[in-house]
């Protein structure tokens, strides 16, 4: 949460020799991080991250009190300026002036008191520039003191026109379904229940609380007699109810994120100073305080080592005390124990021993610690981790000119298969399902670049998730890819070199699939199970191919075995064959290398019409082939070629 | 025959000096020293020389041989360009055809290397996780924001009654718990993976990369991390680098950071880009004691600390790309992709 705290308020609270900068930079570094100070003609302003546990910071008091107890380990004079109160005022628990019912699960701490014949006006030139640098515009004196207390102590403060509330009734309770309410700021809504609302005597919601006054029972130029309504509510509703209703406003952010119940007194004690001083109202000297179960102050215990040994450093009781006495924390050492009472403002993040550690360790100064890397046994790897395999296919992939993206794992309903699953809450109806295919996020990538007229290879690897019953997915990492613009033998050609690649041998049978063009997708096996698939898309020119990674991981060899070289060298010739019409070449090189042992290697060399050119490699390792035993291995391909094909030689 | 050998040597030379182009040239050598060229046959008539003058006449017919080829390889330098052979040395080559790897995947290999070097050992963990992982065992509370539908996506199915509902991992720091049940102290893990918040906008994309460091082990402290953040900022972002902590808050870690990284633009002075001379990279902490405990691990016997920050995020530190909406990292133009 970012606030904005002018210099010169905070200097009120805090008396320093620390210049502007030197408070900047030592606060970041040891507290609350401070984004920027800007400069205005009525003095600097710090735009200030608060983290949510710290709340207690949120305000130009917290500030200094931060400020007080860092300051001075970077050798500046700080001392924090308590807060003026008058106390003439009785808290209890019922009052004449207003009846009513508070749900204290909803709001654990509810004061409110009645301040009679206020007059409306300007409020002085300070205030307003006060507020005006803390990005709050100024309205009227009424106004202005609530927001001067929010700001100053960082407790939202509300008023009701005292008037307006019918029979001096509020109840504090849930909200229905379907209740309606019309804030302030002339916004209509309809609630749909669990809000905490205000009702009054005749059953009219009068306050959204801890998000913004209800319309009915607003301060307006006529209002003669003020409630001022100083409280704290559930956080987990109080975000709930702005979420829903996306009105975000300052004192909801506040309250969303929980509001010490011992700075309520505080927060409506110094609004009645301000009001008595502003408006000349008259209040009532009794405070009605509804705060059933008060804070009862908690102690933590920790031992001097156990803060040695987290920081890494040595450091004295007396040093421990000196930097956590200044944050109101209350010590006692007894030997090498530290008994630690929490004050109420710290309450909500100091709850464990290490949480006096990181007070210590923090106000020491991170920057004053040394940095060394940790000595140590250094830890075993599980075995068959798969990076390694990854990697080395993306590189082979990348070196026949294949294009790596990343495209979103979240598509729509039509971009995956049936029964993948769904999420609750997506952003879109294009990102509401978790695919099981990349098929379609790397269709439609490759739809995107249809102005590209040259050939292009998109890969992805990627998780898809298989649902399961009752677990969570099975999440498959999955090798796939597209080429736009290619021949089919190409595409082919890449996939086969790259199972070669990796030492898998895998044959490629025919099988239909939808998506695919009929009797144009492969499926490629290995040992009878398939690994993954090859084929032509139907519409769009596409080819697609997809692996199972884990299944290609298993199946590959990092090593093949060494075959020892033979000094008997090969015959090598090129054999032309013309064959009918629809002659599955695949089947014909099946054929020919299963005529003889002696035929080493064979590759389609050339496609000229219906004319196919094979170089054939003859070797035999023991020995060198004759011309003669070369002219027998091709005489019994040439038969063999036209009993099966009809195929005749050139 | 050494005569021979000096007239037949005199002679190459002559034919060399007069000659007026490079195929001429060539013509020599063939003539010369070819396969049935004259010196060539010299050489092979060296057998029927006399054994006591054998050494000698070997001698006197290299010589010959080296100078005509000498000879021959000057006059090439020497006659003009025009009558060398052409030879266009501007001419564009051939190019094997391209490929790319996307940036996050080489983002990625850098810092798993830079890591795995002082010990880390890589793993991932799952994307689809249970609420338990995600948020419940790193000491979340039942109302925090962070488990709001409005940040983090759920998936709709049956709730696990002991790990609660399914969702997409917003951190890796999910992988935390996972690890040290996997493994017991010494853990040095570095798990890389993706991410995913309900968030789409020029700085946020809903899916996106994050990496987690976790050491546990006895006697970790601050100091500790401070060193392996140093380590990172050196190796990864160059040696004149050093990283720094700031108090900050985390549920899963006690006490919390946010790390920075010195700024190499303006050496820590401060500019446009950074922060005071410092740029921010992202959370780490102490683990918790809770979430050792619920990691199977005494929190009285080893302490840890954890970092998690995004891939993107030291990629864009990094490489100093300006790349103004983050979500065309995740586009699929070949425009932007052919550029890495």
């Amino acid at each position: 949460m970012d606030i904005l705290i002018p210099d010169g308020w905070l200097r009120e609270f805090l008396k320093t020799n620390a210049t502007n900068k030197e408070v900047a930079k030592y606060l970041s570094l040891c507290g609350p991080s401070i984004e920027k100070t800007s400069k205005t003609e009525n003095g600097d302003i710090y735009s200030i991250e608060v983290t949510t546990n710290r709340m207690d910071t949120a305000s130009v008091y917290g500030i200094a009190r931060e400020a007080s107890a860092i300051l001075p380990r970077f050798k500046k004079n700080a001392k924090l300026v308590n807060l003026e109160q008058k106390s003439s005022y009785k808290f209890v628990s019922k009052v004449k002036y207003l009846n009513s019912d508070i749900n204290s699960k909803l709001c654990p701490r509810f004061t409110a008191v009645l301040i009679k014949n206020v007059m409306l006006a300007e409020s002085p030139k300070i205030l307003k520039e006060r507020l005006t640098q803390s990005g709050i515009r100024p309205i009227n004196n009424i106004v202005d003191i609530s927001n001067y207390i929010m700001c100053e102590l960082g407790q939202p403060v509300h008023t009701f026109d005292y008037d307006k509330i019918n029979n001096h009734l509020m109840i504090l309770r849930e909200s229905n379904k379907d209740e309606k309410i019309t804030t302030l700021d002339d916004q209509s809504y309809i609630l749909s229940g669990g809000d905490i609302v205000i009702e009054d005597g005749t059953g009219k919601l009068i306050d959204l609380c801890g998000i913004m006054g209800g319309k009915l029972s607003a301060v307006s130029e006529t209002t003669k007699n003020v409630l001022l309504f100083v409280q704290n509510y559930n956080p987990a509703y109080i975000r709930k109810t702005s979420m829903k209703l996306a009105k975000r406003s300052e004192a909801a952010s506040l309250f969303e994120k929980g509001i010490d119940s011992e700075q309520v007194k505080t927060g409506i004690l110094r609004a009645i100073d301000m009001f008595v001083k502003l408006t000349k109202g008259i209040p009532e000297k009794e405070i009605l305080d509804l705060y059933p179960y008060p804070y009862k102050e908690k102690t933590l215990k920790i031992g001097l080592d156990e803060i040695t040994n987290k920081l890494g450093i040595e450091i004295s009781k007396k040093d421990i005390s000196d930097i956590l006495n200044p944050l109101g924390l209350i010590l006692s050492w007894q030997k090498n124990t530290l008994k630690v009472s929490i004050p109420s403002f710290r309450s909500m993040d100091i709850n464990i021993p290490e949480d006096i550690i990181e007070e210590v360790a923090r106000i020491y100064g991170y920057h004053n610690l040394p940095s060394v890397l940790m000595p140590g046994v250094i830890p075993d790897k599980p075995n068959s981790l798969p990076f390694t395999f990854e990697d080395k296919i993306k590189n082979i992939l990348k070196g026949y000119g294949g294009c790596e993206v990343y495209t979103l794992s979240l598509v729509s309903k039509n971009n995956t298969f049936e029964g993948s699953l769904r999420l609750n809450n997506p952003l879109g109806p294009e990102s509401e399902y978790l695919r099981t295919t990349l098929i379609y996020s790397l269709k439609e990538a490759a739809m995107e670049n249809s102005g590209e007229k040259e050939p292009f290879h998109f890969f992805e690897m990627a998780n898809v998730y298989i649902p399961k019953t009752n677990n969570l997915p099975d999440e498959k990492m999955t090798l796939a890819g597209i080429f736009a613009n290619t021949k089919f033998r190409e595409a082919k050609g890449i996939i086969e070199s790259l199972l070669n690649e990796l030492n898998i041998k895998a044959e490629f049978i025919q099988e239909e699939l939808k998506d695919f063009i009929p009797g144009q997708r492969i499926a490629i096996k290995s040992g009878g199970k398939e690994i993954g698939e090859l084929g032509n898309l139907e519409n769009g020119n596409l080819i697609y191919y997809e692996f199972d990674t884990a299944r290609l991981k298993s199946l590959s060899q990092d090593f093949v075995k060494y075959i020892s070289i033979t000094q008997y060298p090969p015959q090598i010739e090129d054999v032309t064959i013309s064959f009918p019409e629809k002659t599955k070449i695949g089947e014909v090189i099946k054929l020919i290398t299963d005529n003889s042992k002696l035929i080493t290697n064979i590759e389609l060399k050339d496609i000229y019409k219906d004319n196919y050119t094979f170089t054939i490699w003859y070797q035999d390792p023991t020995k060198n082939l004759t011309d003669r035993e070369v002219a027998e291995i091709r005489n019994k391909i040439i038969q063999s070629v036209k009993a099966k094909f009809g195929g005749q030689e050139h | 025959m050494r005569e021979e050998i000096i007239n037949c040597k005199n002679q190459a030379l002559a034919q060399i000096m007069s000659s007026s182009d490079s195929n001429e040239l060539e013509g020599i050598r063939i003539a010369y020293l070819g396969k049935s060229g004259k010196l060539t046959s010299l050489i092979k008539g060296i057998k029927d020389v006399p054994e006591e003058d054998r050494g000698q006449i070997g001698i006197l017919i290299n010589q010959a041989k080296n100078t005509v080829i000498e000879e021959i390889a000057n006059k090439k330098n020497s006659l003009s360009i025009s009558s060398r052979k052409w030879f266009d040395p501007t001419i564009p080559g051939i190019k094997p055809k391209v490929g790319h790897l996307h940036l996050v995947t080489s983002a990625i290999r850098e810092i798993s290397d830079v890591f795995e070097k002082i010990g880390f050992v890589r793993v991932r963990y799952p994307e689809v996780e249970w609420d338990y992982y995600a948020f419940g065992g790193l000491n979340f509370p039942v109302n925090h924001p962070a488990r709001d539908d409005w940040e983090t996506f759920f998936v709709d199915t049956i709730e696990n009654s002991k790990y609660g509902p399914m969702l997409l991992t917003p951190h890796t720091s999910s992988g935390q718990l996972r690890e040290m049940e996997r493994a017991k102290p010494p853990i040095r893990m570095i798990n890389i993976a993706k991410c995913y918040r309900r968030q789409s906008d020029v700085s946020h994309t809903q899916m996106f990369h994050q990496f987690e460091g976790l050491v546990i082990d006895k006697g970790i402290s601050i100091v500790n991390l401070k060193g392996t953040l140093d380590y990172f900022a050196k190796n990864f972002f160059g040696n004149n680098r050093v990283a720094r902590i700031r108090p900050y808050h985390f549920q899963f870690t006690e006490p919390s950071f946010e790390v920075d990284i010195s700024c190499d633009i303006c050496q820590g002075k401060g500019c446009r880009l950074c922060k005071e001379g410092w740029l921010e990279i992202g959370g780490a902490g102490m683990v918790h004691p809770t979430v050792l405990k619920n990691g199977g691990i005494d929190p009285n016997k080893y302490s840890g600390f954890a970092f998690g920050w995004g891939v993107e995020r030291v990629l864009m530190m990094k490489s100093g790309l300006n790349i103004a909406d983050l979500r065309l990292l995740y586009s699929t133009d070949l425009r932007f992709l052919k550029q890495f």
